[in-house]
This record gives C-alpha cells, sequence and structure tokens, in this order.
C-alpha cells in the first residue's frame, strides 16, 4: 500500500470529493496559487478553477457565514481557516446559524458544510496561532467535530464528513501534516462517530486524539518492553463521541487516562471521565481516572516553554507509571 | 419441524416422574415405538416409547431430574432437519395437551424461572431474563451477570464489581470483597454490603456429622407427596378394635390340611383378611368409597390392596373383585402379586383401582397401629400380629387365653361417620369370630 | 425628536397611481391585492400585539407596524424563485412572500403546526423549501449567509437572487463590510435591502453612525447604493423591481436604504423612552404607508370607503381564522426533543 503524507491524504480526500460532487467547494484565504498555508490545496486552483477554489479576502466571519448559507441551499462547502485560532472570528455563524438553522427550522434545513481547522503547537507560532479549540466546539449541539491522528484517518474521515448532512469541524494538527501513513488509492471513507483501538492493552486505557495519539503510541511500545501494557483509544471523532468503546476499554481494563493538548480547564478529558463515571465501568475501577492536559496557559514562544505547556512523551509515560504503581 | 417427544402422564393425579435412564443419547437414532427413556412414578418404573422415528436431540430433562408429564422433553428431527430448528426455551416448548397453535395471550412473557436477586438484578440493567441462559434449573445472578458482561464483550482485568468505598472498607475489615455479595446496580458490591458483612459473627465452625446422602427422589418421593395429601386433606378417625382369632385360625388350619391334600399352597392370613373385610365392605358402601370433586363415588367393585412393603418403598399391588373371589382364589392372587412386588414387576393393572387397604405389621410384632389412608379411598385397616392374651370368655368372667388380633381403622371422616367405621367393624369383627357368616 | 432630514430620493414619489401602474405593469387587481396584503400585515402585526398583551406568547416580539410599503414594494418586485434572508422585524416580509399567516400565528405560540413546529418563534420564522431561509435573531446574520447564497447561485447559472434584509443597525456590523466586500469582488447576485427606521433598539441611528446615507458605504465597497422612500408602496416597487433587473442580467450586488419607521418599540420591552409620543404620532398620521396608498387609490377610484371596509373586514376574519388555527394546534410531542440536532 502506497504511503502518503498526512497533508497528501486530506489533500487527497477534497479532489476526490470535488471530482465526484459538482457542489463540493473549497473556501479559505491563500488556497489558489499560493497552495494554502500548509501547501495542502496545492494544485487544486489548476484543476478546479477560481469558482470552485474560491480565495477569500480575510474576512473569517464572512467565510464561515458563506459556508453556511451555501450549505443551506444545497452547496457542500469545504471552508478553511488559516489557523484553528480564527475560528474565535467566526463562532457566530459557527453556532448561531450553521448548527442551530436546522433545529430551529423544526427539522427543514440542512447545513452540509465542512470547516477545516489546523490548530495545535510545537511551530513556535506562539499564543494566537498554537490554540487547540476543540473543546469549545464540542459544546455546541449541532455541530460534529473530528480529528484524525493519522494519515488513513484523515482521508477517510474527511471524506464522510464532506458527504456529512451537518457542519462538521475537522480538526488537523499542525505536526502531523508531515506525518507518513499507509493510505489504499480506492475508495474509502470512515463512518463519524467510530473510535479505533490504536493499540491493544490490558493495565490501562489511554484516550486521546491528534498529535497525543502519536506520542501515546510511543510510550506504549516503550512499556511493552516492561510488560506494561497500554491500550490507546483513538475517538478520531470527537462529538459524536463513540463512549462505548471508551468504556468498553475501561471496564476491561480498570485504568483510564485522558490525554490532549487543548487545555485542561474546560478540556473535553473532563467529557470522557465524566462519561465513564457514569457508565458501568465505574463498577470495575481500580484507579483513580485521571487527565494529561495542556496547562492553564496561552501558548509560549520560548520552544522550551512552548514544550512545558503541552502534555510530552516523558509526561504521558510517568503518569501511566504512576496510576499503575497506585500514586494516586 | 422436529417432533416433540412428550412425556405421557399415565396417572390421574401424577405431575412428574424421575427420568431414571434415557435408553438413547442425544444425537442417536430412535425407531418410533422403541423404549427411550426408563422414568419412575410413585407406583413403577416404566418404559417410554419414542413417538416418531428420527434423531433424538434436545433433551431438555437429566438422568435423576424431574419431568412434568404433557411436557416436551426432547425432540425427535426427521430427515433433513437440525438441532437449530429445535425450540431452545423449555418454556416456549408445547405442551400436549394444547395441539394448536398459541394463543395471543400465551405469546405474552411466560414467567422465566429465576432467582429473585437474578430477576432484581436483570431488572436494573435492562436485561430481559428469557435471553438469559440459565446455568442449572434457574436464572441465578451468576447467570445474568455473565451475560451483561457478553453484553460488552470484556473480560475484565478487576473481577468483582465493587466501589471504591467499598474496596476500602473491605481492606479495613480485613474481608475479601470476593466474599462479599453485592447489592448495588449489576451486583456492584457497595460499601454497606462490606459492612453488613462485616458485623456478621462468623459462624463456629461445627464438625460436621459423618453419614452419606440420598437424593429424595422417585418412589420414596412420590409416596411422600402422596401421603402428606391424604394426612393434610382427609381428616382421619381412629376406630381400634380387638378380635378373638381361635375361631378364624381353627377354620383355617382345616382348610390348610385340605389344600395341603391338593397340594396347594396353604391360605395366609392375609387371604382371610382379604376375604373378611371383603365381606364386611359390600355391608358398608361408605368405606368402598371415594371422594372425588365434591362427588362421593360408591364403586361397585371391591379391590383390595394389600401394603407390602419393599426396600426402596411400599407398594400396595390389588385384588379386583376380591368380593366373589374364593378364598383359594384370594390366595393366588396374594401370592402371586406379593412374589411379583418383590422381584418389581408389577404392571399398572395390578397396583390401579384399589378401593380400600388392608396394612398388616403383625409380622414385625405390632400389636397395633394406625396407617394413613391412600387416597382416593376412604379407609385403610391396619392390623397388629395375634397375642396369645388371657380374655373373659363369657359372662361368668371365665378366663382363657385367645389369640387376640388388634386391627384399627382410619377413615375419611369427611364421608365416613364414627357410626359407619364402627358398624363396619363390629360385622368384620363378627365375620373374623363366627366365619361361617361368610357363607350365609 | 430626532431630526428628521428628508434627503432626496432615489426613487420617484407616486402621485398618479395609474400611469406608474401602466408604466409597471400593474393591473387594477394587482394594485389591490398590494393594498389588501399591506392591511393584512398591520392587522396582524396588531393581532400579535394583542397575543401578547394577553400573555399568550413566550419570549419577545419584533413588531413591523408602519413598515408595510418596503415589504409590499419589496416582496411583490421579487420572484418567488429567489431566495429571501429576513432579519428579526420580518413578519411583514414573509407575509409578502405569500406566507400562511396560520401557520405563522402557530409559530408563535410554539405550535407544532407553526412553520418551525414550535422551534423557533418568531425570531427565526422560516420556510426553507420555499426559498425562505428564515428570520435571523442575530443583527446582521442574513448577511453573512448572503454571500454564501449568492455563491451557490452563480455557480449554478440561475437568474434567481439572493434578497437579503437587514436594519439600520446592521450596517455597523463587521460583518455588513466583510459581506459587501466579498459580494462585490465576485459579483454576486445579492439585493442589499436595508430599512432604515431611524432607530436600531434604541439608538437613534445618526448618533452611532459614521457615515449617512448608507448608500456611501455601499459605493465603498463600489457596489451601486441608493436611499428610497420606503413608504411609497409603488416606488418601492418600481426601484426594487429595477434593482432586481440589473442583479438577474449578472451585473453583480447592489445596495438600497428604504427610509421608513416603525409604530411599535424595537421588542415588547421598549417603553419608547427614546422618542417622543408626538413623533411617533406624526408618524402615523402624516407618513402612513398605508394611508398614504390608500389616498392615492381613492384619487385613482380604484378603491372607495365601501370596498375599503370591506378589506379591512376580510381580512379581520383572516387574522381570526389565523389565531383560531393556532390556539386549537397541538403542542409539539416534548419526548422529541432532540431529534432535529443532527440530519
Amino acid at each position: 500500500m502506497p504511503e502518503i503524507t498526512y497533508r497528501e491524504a486530506i489533500h487527497d480526500a477534497m479532489i476526490e470529493e470535488m471530482r465526484r460532487d459538482e457542489t463540493v467547494f473549497l473556501m479559505g484565504e491563500d488556497i489558489g496559487t499560493y497552495g494554502g498555508a500548509f501547501g495542502v490545496s496545492a494544485g487544486m486552483l489548476a484543476e478546479f478553477g477560481p469558482e470552485r477554489v474560491r480565495e477569500t479576502p480575510i474576512s473569517e466571519l464572512a467565510i464561515v457565514g458563506a459556508a453556511a448559507g451555501a450549505a443551506m441551499v444545497g452547496m457542500k462547502p469545504i471552508a478553511e481557516m488559516m489557523f484553528m485560532d480564527f475560528v474565535l472570528l467566526a463562532l457566530e455563524p459557527l453556532a448561531n446559524q450553521a448548527a442551530k438553522a436546522r433545529f430551529m427550522f423544526g427539522g427543514k434545513a440542512t447545513v452540509p458544510m465542512v470547516l477545516r481547522l489546523p490548530g495545535g503547537s510545537g511551530t513556535g507560532a506562539a499564543a494566537q496561532h498554537s490554540q487547540s479549540l476543540e473543546s469549545i466546539l464540542m459544546h455546541i449541539p449541532g455541530i460534529k467535530v473530528v480529528a484524525p491522528s493519522t494519515a488513513y484517518d484523515a482521508k477517510g474521515l474527511l471524506i464522510s464528513a464532506i458527504r456529512d448532512p451537518n457542519p462538521v469541524c475537522f480538526v488537523e494538527h499542525k505536526l502531523l501534516y508531515k506525518v507518513k501513513g499507509e493510505v489504499p488509492t480506492e475508495e474509502y471513507s470512515i463512518p463519524l462517530g467510530v473510535a479505533e483501538i490504536k493499540h491493544e492493552g490490558s493495565d490501562l486505557t489511554i484516550v486521546t486524539s491528534g498529535i497525543m495519539v502519536q506520542k501515546s503510541l510511543a510510550v506504549a511500545k516503550k512499556l511493552e518492553a516492561e510488560g506494561i501494557s497500554v491500550e490507546v483509544v483513538d475517538p478520531r471523532t470527537l462529538q459524536p463521541l463513540d463512549t462505548e468503546t471508551i468504556i468498553k476499554s475501561v471496564m476491561k481494563t480498570g485504568r483510564l487516562l485522558v490525554v490532549h493538548e487543548a487545555v485542561k480547564t474546560g478540556g473535553w478529558a473532563g467529557e470522557v471521565i465524566a462519561s465513564v463515571s457514569e457508565s458501568p465501568a465505574f463498577d470495575y475501577l481500580d484507579a483513580p481516572m485521571r487527565r494529561l492536559a495542556g496547562k492553564d496557559v496561552p501558548i509560549p514562544y520560548n520552544r522550551n516553554l512552548e514544550a512545558a505547556a503541552v502534555p510530552q512523551e516523558a509526561d504521558i509515560e510517568a503518569e501511566i507509571r504512576a496510576i499503575l504503581s497506585n500514586q494516586y | 419441524m422436529p417432533t416433540p417427544f412428550i412425556m405421557p402422564k399415565m396417572d390421574m393425579d401424577q405431575e412428574s416422574v424421575t427420568i431414571l435412564e434415557w435408553l438413547k443419547k442425544e444425537g442417536e437414532k430412535v425407531e418410533k415405538g422403541e423404549a427411550v427413556i426408563v422414568v419412575e412414578t410413585d407406583k413403577l418404573t416404566s418404559e417410554i416409547e419414542a413417538p416418531a422415528s428420527g434423531t433424538l436431540t434436545g433433551i431438555l430433562y437429566k438422568e435423576n431430574e424431574e419431568a412434568p408429564v404433557t411436557k416436551v422433553v426432547a425432540y425427535i428431527l426427521a430427515e433433513g432437519e437440525s438441532p437449530a430448528d429445535v425450540p431452545t426455551d423449555k418454556a416456549a416448548a408445547p405442551a400436549a395437551e394444547k395441539p394448536e397453535a398459541a394463543k395471543p395471550a400465551q405469546a405474552e412473557e411466560k414467567p422465566v424461572k429465576a432467582t429473585p436477586v437474578a430477576e432484581r438484578m436483570a431488572a436494573q440493567m435492562d436485561i430481559k431474563l428469557e435471553q438469559v441462559p440459565a446455568s442449572g434449573r434457574k436464572v441465578t445472578k451468576a447467570d445474568v451477570e455473565s451475560f451483561a458482561k457478553g453484553q460488552f464483550g470484556v473480560e475484565p482485568r478487576v473481577k468483582v464489581p465493587a466501589t471504591p468505598a467499598a474496596r476500602a472498607a473491605a481492606q479495613a475489615q480485613g474481608l475479601a470483597i470476593e466474599g462479599i455479595s453485592g447489592s448495588g446496580p449489576r451486583g456492584r458490591v457497595q460499601q454497606a454490603d462490606v459492612l453488613a458483612a462485616a458485623q456478621q459473627p462468623k459462624p463456629a465452625a461445627a464438625p460436621p456429622l459423618a453419614g452419606t446422602s440420598k437424593p429424595m427422589v422417585g418412589m420414596r418421593k412420590r409416596i411422600a407427596e402422596r401421603l402428606t395429601a391424604s394426612y393434610q386433606n382427609a381428616p382421619h378417625i381412629y376406630l381400634t378394635v380387638e378380635v378373638d382369632m381361635s375361631a378364624a385360625e381353627a377354620s383355617r388350619k382345616r382348610l390348610n390340611k385340605l389344600a395341603e391334600k391338593q397340594g396347594q399352597p396353604s391360605l395366609s392370613i392375609t387371604t382371610l383378611l382379604v376375604k373378611m373385610v371383603a365381606w364386611a365392605l359390600k355391608r358398608h358402601p361408605y368405606l368402598n368409597a371415594s371422594l372425588i370433586s365434591d362427588e362421593i363415588n360408591f364403586w361397585e367393585d371391591v379391590n383390595i390392596g394389600v401394603a407390602t412393603a419393599l426396600e426402596e418403598g411400599l407398594i400396595v399391588p390389588v385384588i379386583h373383585g376380591a368380593d366373589k373371589l374364593s378364598l383359594s382364589q384370594i390366595n393366588d392372587h396374594v401370592r402371586t402379586l406379593a412374589s411379583k412386588a418383590r422381584e418389581g414387576t408389577l404392571s399398572r393393572e395390578e397396583i390401579d383401582g384399589g378401593t380400600f387397604t388392608i396394612s398388616n405389621l403383625g409380622m414385625y410384632g405390632i400389636t397395633s397401629f394406625t396407617a394413613i389412608i391412600n387416597p382416593p379411598q376412604s379407609a385403610i385397616l391396619a392390623v397388629g400380629g395375634m397375642v396369645r392374651k388371657p380374655v373373659v370368655v363369657d359372662d361368668k368372667d371365665t378366663l382363657a387365653v385367645r389369640p387376640i388380633m388388634t386391627m384399627t381403622l382410619s377413615a375419611d371422616h369427611r364421608i365416613v361417620d364414627g357410626a359407619n367405621a364402627a358398624s363396619f367393624l363390629k360385622d368384620l369383627v363378627s365375620v373374623l369370630e363366627t366365619p361361617e357368616l361368610a357363607l350365609y | 425628536m430626532a431630526t428628521w432630514k428628508k434627503l432626496e430620493f432615489d426613487n420617484y414619489e407616486t402621485t398618479d397611481v395609474l400611469a406608474k401602474a401602466k408604466e409597471l405593469d400593474l393591473s387594477n387587481d394587482n394594485l389591490l391585492e398590494m393594498y389588501q396584503t399591506m392591511i393584512r400585515i398591520r392587522l396582524f402585526e396588531e393581532m400579535a400585539d394583542k397575543l401578547y398583551a394577553l400573555g399568550k406568547v413566550h419570549g419577545t416580539m419584533h413588531l413591523s407596524a408602519g413598515q408595510e410599503a418596503v415589504a409590499i414594494g419589496t416582496g411583490f418586485a421579487v420572484k418567488r424563485s429567489d431566495y429571501l434572508l429576513n432579519h428579526h422585524r420580518g413578519h411583514g416580509h414573509f407575509i409578502a412572500s405569500g406566507a400562511d399567516v396560520g401557520k405563522m400565528m402557530a409559530e408563535f405560540l410554539g405550535k407544532d403546526t407553526g412553520y418551525c413546529r414550535g422551534h423557533g418563534g418568531s425570531m427565526h420564522i422560516a420556510d426553507v423549501t420555499a426559498n425562505n431561509l428564515g428570520a435571523n435573531g442575530i443583527v446582521g446574520g442574513g448577511i453573512q449567509l448572503a454571500v454564501g447564497v449568492g455563491i451557490a447561485i452563480q455557480m449554478r447559472k440561475t437568474d434567481q437572487l439572493v434578497l437579503t434584509l437587514f436594519g439600520d443597525g446592521a450596517t455597523n456590523e463587521g460583518i455588513f463590510h466583510e459581506s459587501l466586500n466579498m459580494a462585490s469582488i465576485w459579483s454576486l447576485p445579492v439585493l442589499y435591502l436595508c430599512e432604515n427606521n431611524k432607530y436600531g433598539m434604541s439608538a437613534d441611528i445618526t448618533r452611532v453612525s459614521s457615515k449617512l446615507p448608507f448608500k456611501d458605504r455601499a459605493l465603498a465597497h463600489a457596489i451601486p447604493g441608493y436611499y428610497i422612500d420606503g413608504n411609497d408602496v409603488l416606488a418601492v416597487y418600481e426601484f426594487i423591481k429595477n434593482a432586481a433587473d440589473h442583479i438577474r442580467s449578472g451585473k453583480g450586488p447592489v445596495f438600497v436604504e428604504a427610509q421608513t419607521y416603525r409604530y411599535f418599540g424595537h421588542s415588547k420591552s421598549d417603553r419608547n423612552l427614546y422618542r417622543t409620543k408626538d413623533e411617533i404620532d406624526y408618524f402615523k398620521t402624516e407618513e402612513d404607508p398605508i394611508s398614504r396608498f390608500r389616498n392615492l387609490l381613492f384619487a385613482a377610484g380604484i378603491l372607495d370607503e365601501k370596498r375599503a371596509s370591506e378589506i379591512r373586514q376580510e381580512e379581520e376574519v383572516v387574522i381570526e381564522k389565523a389565531v383560531e388555527f393556532a390556539e386549537n394546534s397541538p403542542e409539539p410531542d416534548v419526548t422529541k426533543l432532540t431529534e432535529w440536532v443532527y440530519a
């Protein structure tokens, strides 16, 4: 099977869907000749033309508003925010228009739009260009939130997101763009709302997404040599969350650690832990459920400070050992 | 459709039989009419034949288990059918008495046999009891728990579901959490459960009494059930009377000399008793009657059962039409039945139909005793052994030593009054003390 | 009292109804239909006010009595196939587009038979299948959607336009400029119609806006901008028809500011402290759009007192029936609360 990068996988998902369905089009800043800030839309203008690869002014509010409007009348727009941080400028049309149209209009409207959001830290882009804001988006009923961690997942999930009749926020971690993975050439898609167990284990369950999946898997492999068996569950879709897979895993292992880059307070780890606590898995817990998350701090510029602000492999390993040795 | 193999009902008030042996096993071929199951009722051992030819499958009751009569105990598959065609739930099997399709009312859930704990747990977990496979005759808590786990498809590393507080309490109390039963949802152990277990004093380890045990099944069980029913349902009255057996014995000796000359077996006391009791019964229909569903049936025939002790229990072979038989005929019956009883070869007809029972414990030296009526009969005569006693023989208070036999009649007071019973006994005594009366 | 500057309007005052009607290819029946629908709007708003006063309406309402000419003039000038993005004071526009007043009333009472099955209420009333993409509770909410709808029309190459309604206050939202900018660079078929009724919620628009009339703001985005008398229904009709033709011929978006006035407060919690009773009375007597049109129709001999009275009675019955329908309708099913969160 060919190996392509996460970036290429997203690119391929878009062009394949745009070839299949003429109502799909891309809107965003610098997506044309420049090929997108992260190079994701390279070559697309040449193939599809300026109507379908629609480069916009710097108007996040209008970009998302336009996407919502076009979707309401039957198009399938993919809108791109250059950085996830900028979605804050466009929260209004996302939350008040796209997320609610179907509900407010008594089930008689659909808004099949995708909002692509490159996010996350580690590139030295500092506080206003490094956030992981998926927890805020999960809190709005009517929106789906997807966060792929591999090239294979990225392509399959983006295709499903484009085809989904609901507004879908597609969170891409910038550090993953260059990571390669096996991706089939045949058409495939991954259903939204289905988690994947990326590594099976029996001593402890890690629930994690985005770049933290890679870090968790690295730690899991290292600990395997010592006889510590860690199960890594990647929800892939954060909203709606596949709680069933998570609950079964925690029931099996009796221990849970949620790892995400998003800030700890109000972060979605709390959502996962509360859901597990409310489930039959509670009866089988052998240790307090824990979370490892971004510190409650804007992302700093300095390289070391930036790394210290979010969980790293060493932190994940230390936390697992602490849980297993009953330190909590 | 596989043919249901239904356990036949062989007796009026029979509800179940004990399966002693499956002559054919699961998956073996059987022929229609072939004996497949050996069962024991309270009266005797019988063989049940296959209702059709085919492959035996879906056996629902094991050896030494009780099987309900008129219900399906197995299935016989025709050519081309597979065990998958067999309905899996015992409750779903059709009853022999209702061959038509189940009525809509019966389509409602039949109560599943489950322990109260299992029922509660299943309700809490939103599990339908019908779906839970029972490891035994009833669905237990363990069955529900493993079904629930099966629903999640995982084997938890933590074996016992318990709250953190419960585990801490168990540790503090020095108790193993495995040994504590949980009152929480899904069988979870709560702190309160641990505290309650800690409260209970440990039972002093009593040295167990040595001995062996035997399941109460089959004939023994049936006897227990019937006698209990009789004792509970029929208010017994007891009348005791003494008989001077000298005339009867003298008569019997003369007859035995005759029999010896003819090469016939000698007559027993039992034979004489049967003849005389039959004579008396003919004159007292209330003692040859049965109360069945508010109807008193006065039987035409006098069928006297003779209680016979076997190692495994009591059996009562019946001499039919005893009032019409001669002494020698009665004697033959008595001897034949006794030997068949010992060999275990009595037939249904030889057991059924008794209208009165005589029970004699004289051979054990018992002077008198009371017996429990054999339902649906209305009376039973308990006969003790003959004892040589001094008695007053005339109105001059002359004493003489005579063979005195004490008889106690138990009668069902619902249909037999004291006067009737007394009158019967008076006649019986008369005919035993003056045997010629029977010829009159 | 706010300064009422009578600037020069870009539309032509109607003096001779018959002449104008002939020019616009409107029959007498068309004119009477327009008049009757204006009455319907007025009575509807008054009834809505009454229902609210009786405590039957949960929440609030934004009534447009006084703005009927804009609603009818615009609503009759565009096609049913055109998209409508309405604002929160949009009952009149909805009625002008042919909505069923019974289903509207039912929606206000939160009933299952309402346009939004009781899930939206007055501020979110919509009929998506009839190309009415809803009233919007966010000021300028429709302005952002307009660009997207325009893109869709353009990519599909139909002759539709999207009529985007908003008030004077919305022109100060950032989205106003982002939207006009985008519509301009892509020549999108958007008709931006601003109903200037002089006040945002309570703020006099002249006090909070840097440049009036707003058409200058449109010109800043290279979009043709106009300022018209919104209370002359035929003048509105004429102007909007021309604007629509311009847009349909692919010449890009148009911005129109229609000057008008509202009699009721912004919402039901408005106690009108920011304007005087005299001002309101002035507009009700001197500038009322229905009276103006009626007088013109009388003068042209198309309408007389008797017929006017009959029309009013007919519409009263229509409104009463609507209320009856709404009151007798069932409530939505609570158990289906989350049914329409996701498609």
